[in-house]
This record gives structure tokens, C-alpha cells and sequence, in this order.
């Protein structure tokens, strides 16, 4: 993951250094907006956090999937459960180990985009940056609670990777694109949506289906608190309904 | 005094019922062995008493304390090995014992003190300090007993104890329960598939069938056959033992059943075979397990 990590902020730290005055003619659909101040840093910004979507997800799958389902498959439960530890503490100390190694990880990235930034827009980008970072770590939350929520349910590693990866990545897409088409209506309260207000910081833009909205400015601080409220929401929903399914869990 | 109620405990999984109204009570020290074929409901009783599974109804408590309801409090004196578990594999064995030892309370003093003497007591100094990853089936079970056996618990829950052991090692573990048994009052309830096994540690043994009780010893009067074994063989053609009140059963040569009749006790009946030049090597009141459990035990 690490190695992952390290090859995306890599690939981006190029892509910075390389395309920065070709982005007009890269981006032409935004080409009224270059004439704004900043645009281009928000575009680079944007562009930059468009992977912190995705890289968290796979991180927290990666570290967060196994951590109960793998218990019962390895039969480490038999070691573990007859123990006098309260469950909910087995839970909660599994959930933060596995925050904490995939905000690590993350932080790799961060750490190579601030040092991007800071060489190349001098310091620009620092507020919409900061915010990025601060979302990006709830998300890390929220996605880590959510993994642990399926692997929960599951006795099995390989189901509870999947059924991530297809909750978050087919589920909540389609859910969205029917809303869309059917209702007219964005769900802004589904965790992939919510989550899009790492890059909207930089650069507010909407991608609806059949719809694309672009301002040249980043997010407003209603938006972000919606966000943040429901991966808050995600958080603890998550991690309550994994602490009730690990109280029950058998060992059959 | 350590104390295990099973009051009327049913553990159903969908239609199959693992365990149907099983009642247990053991309220002093001893070793009860619980008996039965696969699936028999060994394992899961087992499993409801460490608060691995949940019962269905009934309940099961430690020391008067709900295994369900207050798991923590209820197994805090409790060391247990159910059905052979994994370590994680990057943990030495010393770290696995370690830690088992600090959620129950050790300090660092008590920690080293307790793998020092369990290193030593279940042989396992040459490869403690190796990853459980590269252990062999007899090494992990050593280093479930020892987790089982850390700070000193008055209740140790052991399914099938010897499992994946060799005959020594299956010997070492036998005189461990008989030494624990001795030398501390505690109460040990251990699942075996082994009948000869469950007669040379226990003090009482249970046969469990189809999720049932159906035999207890501790139910049953032990006073009336005495099994005796003499120093030498004799000649079991041309013997004519004369005793009163008594019924003899050769089993060999020199073992044989006194069956006590009209209230003759087992000194009264011992005294007489004295008396006609017998020397006794051994003798224990008799119950022949195995004729029960394969009368009972379904096929």
C-alpha cells in the first residue's frame, strides 16, 4: 500500500512539474477560467485530491477488512475471545490501529503534495490544503468504521474485501446515477458524494449525470459542514453498529 | 471454592439443536471429563462457558457470575483451550503467553516469573522465542496450555488437551492435570474423545450425546463394585476364593470386580482377601465407563 502510496504522489509530483503551463490547453472546457487568479493552483489542487477519493478507500479495505472477519478465519478468535477483555475493546483498539497506519500511509502522499505546493505555488493553496488534509482524515474515519461495520458481518476475508469494494464502488455509484436520472436529485448524503469535498475545496466542481457545474472557487463552509456532518454520521453509525454485531459475534 | 452452573442451557444453530436443556453443577475441586462422539455438543458446551458462542436459553454462570452477561468478571480466573487456536504468526510464544498474562492483571515481575515457570513446566524453552508461525501442531498446543495455565486460574476449560500431541508429550500433559489437580484446588472440565484418557485424570466423568447428558458417574453409586488388582497372577481355573458376601468377576489374571452384596463394605471385603494370602497391589472403586459409553452413545 505503501508502495502504491509512494508511486501515485511520484507520478503527480511529474505531472506537476511537467504540465503546469499546459493545463489551458489540457483542461479546455475551463478555459475562460484560467484568467482567474489562482485558477490554475486550484485545478493542480483539485487534480491532486481527485486520488485521496480513492486512496483511502483501498488503504482502509487493505487494513481494515481482515481485522475481524480475518479473527475467525485464522482462528486467532479462540486465542482472543475467552480472554477477560471487553469486546468493545478489542474493537475500538483493532479500529484505531488500523486509522492510524492508513492515515500513515496517507500522510506519505500529503506530506509529498505539501512539499509540491509549497515549491511551486509558494505557499498559495494553504488554507483549501489544510482543509483537504483535515477531510481527508475524517474520511479516513468513516471509510475505516464503514470497512469494519462489513467485516463484522463476514468470517471471511475475501467476502468482506469485496462486499467494500462493491458497497462503495458499484452500490453507491449506481444508487447515485439512478437518483440522478430518476429524481433529479443529487444524494449528497452518500459517503463517495460527501467525500467529494476533499478536492471541492480547491475547486467546486459538479459532475453531475448530464450535468457539469464549474466555479473557479472552492467549496462553501455550508458545504463543507454538510460533509463533514455526514462523515461524522458514517463514523459513528458505523462503529456503533460493528461494536453491537462484535458483542454477538459467535465462534461456531 | 470455584463453582460451574449449567442451568437447563440449549444452544440451537438454525434447526440443528447443539445442546438441549443440559444441566451441570460442579461446586468443589475435580476433574470432570466431559465424553462424546463427534458433533455431540462437547465443543459447544465448551464454547458457552468462554463466551466464544451465546446460549439460546438457559444460562451458564462461573462463580455465580452470568458467562453471557458479564463475560469479563466471569472468566477473569478462568484459563481455557478451545479447539486448538491460531497465534498471530508474527508473535513469539513468549509474547503470545505475555499477553494473555497482562490482560489478566500481571505486572512485568509476575509476567517474567509466570513464562519462567511455564517455559519450564511445559517444556518449551528451546522455541519460545521463535514466531508461532513456524511452530509445529505439538508446539502451539504447548503454548495454548500455557495460556491456559497463565496466573495460576481456579478454572481451566481444556478441549481435548492432548490433541496433536505425541505419546510423550500426551503423557507430559495427563500428569500436568493430575499434578494441578493435587496440588491446587481448582476445577478443570475437559472435553476428550479418549475414554482411557478421561479415567486417568478425572474424578468424574460426563457422556454427552446428540447435545444430551446422558450419563454422569457423579450420579451414580460407585460403592458396590470394587475393582482389585494383585501383586501377582494367579491361576483364574484353580482359584477358589471363599468370600463372603461378595461376587467376583475376573477381568485378567490378576485383576478382578468385587461385587459388594447385602451391605458388605469395600475394607470388610479387602480384609478378607487379606486374610486368604492375597496381596493386594490396588484397589478402586469401579465403573466401567466404556461399557457405559458404548451402550449409550448412538451410532
Amino acid at each position: 500500500m505503501l508502495i502504491i502510496t509512494i508511486l501515485v504522489s511520484l507520478l503527480l509530483t511529474y505531472f506537476t512539474f511537467t504540465y503546469i503551463p499546459k493545463l489551458p490547453s489540457l483542461f479546455s472546457n475551463f478555459k475562460g477560467f484560467f484568467n482567474t487568479p489562482g485558477f490554475s493552483q486550484r485545478l493542480v489542487g483539485f487534480l491532486w485530491s481527485f486520488v485521496l477519493l480513492d486512496l483511502p478507500v483501498f488503504a482502509s479495505v487493505f487494513f481494515g477488512s481482515p481485522a475481524i472477519s480475518s479473527e475467525i478465519e485464522t482462528r486467532t478468535a479462540f486465542y482472543v475471545f475467552p480472554l477477560p477483555i471487553p469486546r468493545y475493546i478489542l474493537l475500538l483498539s483493532k479500529y484505531f490501529a488500523a486509522v492510524s497506519v492508513t492515515i500513515a500511509v496517507i500522510m506519505v502522499y500529503l506530506v509529498v503534495q505539501g512539499i509540491v505546493f509549497y515549491m511551486v505555488f509558494n505557499g498559495i493553496l494553504l488554507l483549501p490544503f489544510f482543509l483537504s488534509m483535515g477531510l481527508t482524515i475524517l474520511f479516513i474515519f468513516s471509510i475505516v468504521a464503514v470497512t469494519f461495520l462489513v467485516s463484522t458481518i463476514f468470517n471471511k476475508n475475501t467476502y468482506a474485501y469485496i462486499s467494500v469494494f462493491l458497497l462503495y464502488f458499484l452500490i453507491f455509484n449506481a444508487y447515485s446515477i439512478i437518483s440522478e436520472v430518476l429524481y433529479k436529485v443529487v444524494p449528497y448524503y452518500l459517503l463517495n458524494n460527501s467525500a467529494s469535498i476533499i478536492e471541492r475545496v480547491y475547486l467546486n466542481i459538479s459532475t453531475g449525470f448530464g450535468s457539469f457545474t464549474v466555479t473557479p472557487d472552492g467549496a462553501g463552509y455550508s458545504d463543507i459542514l454538510t460533509s463533514l456532518i455526514i462523515m461524522l454520521l458514517y463514523t459513528i453509525v458505523s462503529l456503533a453498529g460493528a461494536l453491537l454485531l462484535f458483542e454477538r459475534k459467535e465462534v461456531k | 471454592m470455584p463453582q460451574i452452573e449449567i442451568t437447563n442451557l440449549t444452544k440451537r444453530y438454525g434447526k440443528l439443536e447443539a445442546l438441549s436443556d443440559f444441566n451441570l453443577q460442579i461446586d468443589q475441586p475435580q476433574c470432570v471429563s466431559i465424553l462424546g462422539p463427534n458433533g455431540a455438543g462437547k465443543t459447544t458446551l465448551l464454547k458457552t462457558l468462554t463466551n466464544i458462542i451465546k446460549p439460546t436459553s438457559g444460562s451458564v454462570t462461573i462463580d455465580g457470575i452470568s458467562v453471557s452477561e458479564n463475560p469479563m468478571l466471569a472468566l477473569q480466573s478462568v484459563g481455557t483451550l478451545i479447539e486448538q487456536p491460531e497465534f498471530y504468526p508474527y508473535l513469539t510464544g513468549r509474547e503470545v503467553i505475555e499477553f494473555a498474562a497482562r490482560v489478566k492483571g500481571a505486572n512485568r515481575a509476575k509476567i517474567k516469573e509466570e513464562l519462567d515457570h511455564l517455559s519450564n513446566l511445559l517444556s518449551m524453552e528451546e522455541y519460545l522465542e521463535r514466531k508461532t508461525g513456524t511452530y509445529s501442531r505439538g508446539m502451539k498446543q504447548r503454548v495454548c496450555l500455557a495460556v491456559a495455565l497463565v496466573m495460576e486460574p481456579m478454572i481451566l476449560i481444556l478441549d481435548e488437551p492432548t490433541f496433536g500431541l505425541d505419546p510423550r508429550g500426551m503423557k507430559e500433559v495427563r500428569d500436568l492435570i493430575i499434578n494441578l489437580k493435587k496440588e491446587r484446588d481448582i476445577i478443570i472440565l475437559m472435553s476428550t474423545h479418549l475414554i482411557s484418557e478421561a479415567k486417568e485424570v478425572s474424578d468424574r466423568v460426563i457422556i454427552v450425546d446428540r447435545g444430551k447428558k446422558i450419563y454422569d458417574t457423579a450420579n451414580e453409586s460407585n460403592d458396590n463394585v470394587v475393582k482389585v488388582t494383585l501383586e501377582t497372577p494367579i491361576d483364574i481355573k484353580h482359584v477358589n476364593m471363599k468370600l463372603e458376601n461378595v461376587q467376583l468377576t475376573f477381568l485378567n489374571e490378576s485383576t478382578f470386580l468385587l461385587k459388594l452384596l447385602n451391605g458388605m463394605d469395600n475394607s470388610k471385603a479387602i480384609s478378607q482377601l487379606l486374610s486368604l494370602g492375597y496381596k493386594v497391589k490396588w484397589a478402586e472403586p469401579y465403573n466401567d465407563i466404556e461399557e457405559k459409553y458404548l451402550k449409550s452413545v448412538s451410532l
